[in-house]
């Protein structure tokens, strides 16, 4: 299986091998994926079956052992923040930085001026629903905000290409689903290509275009899945329901053979 | 307001029992404040200890030597222990354990190697100042949370720049503190190590003048030397201070 050319994201035919204490362990076998220009997709999996792994790769962070990873058509060998900006699950905030100088930092490493970056991170905020809070230190903020920031850490740089590694993991249910919603509209506003690691089939069904199913370790993609209704979605809607449980059971099936 | 107020009145409480019980007993052992102050006067217009200034300047210098060095040291040990983790977990606990010992058991040998002048002085007092300096050091490396190293690699900082932007102001308070701690023991060492033995510096004056029970001007000389250790105490904690404010 080759990923088709031309797509802006092209994983081509990668294995990951990881050592550990009871021996080599495959994180990832052959998996083979492209994603287009402006699509939203998701990788949905068991845990341990090389999400992060694979969006590890995409950033540049993880060498793949065999395979090869494209970004428009050149390999990744490196983190490349001039194309590609992660969001991880641990917000990952400076604590030493205020929230405006923590969506600065991606700027600053790459030597934009300081009255440009302040400005830039300024414009930022408003969107960020974070107006007010500029000078606030990551201790100061909650664990939605925290993560909002760093969002805007990722938005600040303007890549092309968006990794969101279960950006939302870590907070409640009803955080969660308003930072779905708040995602979802600055994603059509900026149509960033997103790769979205989750373990939320909600928040898979709500934002995506596309959702890869991954199998139990080690990681291959199981199916795709194409979502072409309109945004906003229903949840309610039978349509909705159907794509649900259909995805639902290819999940399912993969969870339960990781579980044994 | 009422802080200074109080810490004055514990001054004169402390000098009046002082000058109390200095009265009582034998004046070979124990003086009064009263009769410091005459010595303290005469030390400082250079009459008793026409030396002083040259012996304050030679302990300064040992000092500044000392601690020049210790934090040369405590910086690149601690360094390399907490980079690298298999010299870290090899290493790293025997450091601990050396620092365990009291190190005025070194201080025969030290004056066998380095002789009686200001070397085997300044030796000791980097021996004192280099383990909290490279304990702190090793500590701070192990503060450092990987996870933002992770962020600033992704966002494209290189190695410097994680050092930089992540490492040091995560490690700052602990480093600040071992830095501080590091100079009041090269300031202990240099003194008890030209008490012990000595021919120039604040300690040989004040084993002179305790040997031939001059025991005014040995008190004078000791507040003299206290004047030495809590300004420079002092400025450390303003450096600590300017650090904590660049910091945040």
């Amino acid at each position: 299986m080759t990923a088709a050319r031309g797509a802006l994201i092209a994983i081509e035919a990668v294995t990951k091998r990881y050592l550990t204490s009871s021996g080599p362990v495959e994180a990832l076998h052959d998996v083979s994926f492209s994603v287009g220009e402006g699509e939203f997709c998701t990788l949905i999996g068991p845990s341990g079956c090389g999400k992060s792994t694979l969006l590890g790769m995409l950033g540049g962070l993880v060498a793949p052992d065999q395979g090869c990873l494209l970004v428009d058509g050149q390999p990744v060998t490196g983190p490349d923040p001039r194309r590609v900006a992660t969001v991880f699950q641990d917000a990952g905030l400076f604590p030493w930085r205020t929230a405006l100088e923590n969506v600065e930092f991606g700027l600053e490493l790459q030597g934009v001026p300081a009255a440009r970056r302040r400005r830039i991170a300024g414009e930022l905020l408003g969107p960020l629903g974070l107006s007010g809070f500029a000078d606030k230190y990551p201790r100061e903020l909650s664990g939605g905000m925290k993560q909002r920031v760093a969002i805007g850490r990722a938005l600040a740089i303007d890549a092309k290409i968006l990794l969101m590694d279960e950006p939302f993991g870590a907070l409640d249910e009803q955080t969660r689903v308003l930072m779905g919603e708040w995602l979802l509209d600055i994603w059509r506003r900026t149509r960033k290509t997103v790769i979205f690691v989750t373990h939320s089939l909600h928040e898979a069904l709500f934002l995506s275009t596309r959702v890869a199913v991954m199998t139990a370790r080690p990681g291959r993609i199981k199916s795709v899945l194409e979502l072409a209704m309109e945004y906003p979605r229903s949840m309610e809607s039978p349509e909705m329901a159907a794509v649900r449980a259909k995805l639902w059971r290819e999940i399912r099936e993969e969870s339960l053979r990781a579980m044994r | 307001m009422r802080v200074p107020l109080f810490r004055l009145g514990l001054l004169l409480v402390v000098l009046a029992v002082w000058e109390v019980a200095g009265r009582a007993a034998n004046p070979l052992l124990a003086v009064p404040p009263s009769s410091v102050l005459p010595a303290l006067r005469d030390l400082l217009l250079l009459r008793s200890y026409p030396e002083l200034p040259a012996s304050l300047w030679l302990t300064l210098r040992e000092i500044g030597a000392a601690y020049l060095l210790a934090v040369g040291a405590g910086l690149g040990g601690g360094f390399m222990l907490g980079m690298h983790r298999l010299i870290g977990r090899a290493w790293g606990p025997m450091l601990a354990a050396l620092y365990a010992v009291p190190a005025v058991v070194w201080y025969p040998s030290l004056m066998l190697f380095f002789g009686l002048d200001a070397a085997s002085k300044i030796a000791f007092g980097f021996l004192l100042g280099f383990f909290p300096i490279t304990l702190a050091v090793l500590a701070g490396v192990r503060q450092v949370n990987p996870h933002l190293v992770t962020v600033a690699r992704a966002y494209g900082a290189g190695t410097v720049t994680v050092f930089r932007r992540v490492m040091l102001p995560s490690m700052l308070f602990t480093l600040v503190g071992g830095l501080r701690t590091g100079l009041a023991l090269c300031v202990i060492g240099v003194i008890v190590g030209e008490i012990l033995g000595s021919k120039a510096g604040m300690g040989a004056l004040i084993n002179h003048a305790y040997g031939l029970l001059r025991t005014s001007d040995y008190v004078a000389l000791v507040l003299v030397t206290l004047v030495l250790v809590v300004g420079s105490d002092v400025l450390a904690s303003l450096l600590e201070r300017r650090a904590r404010r660049w910091s945040e």
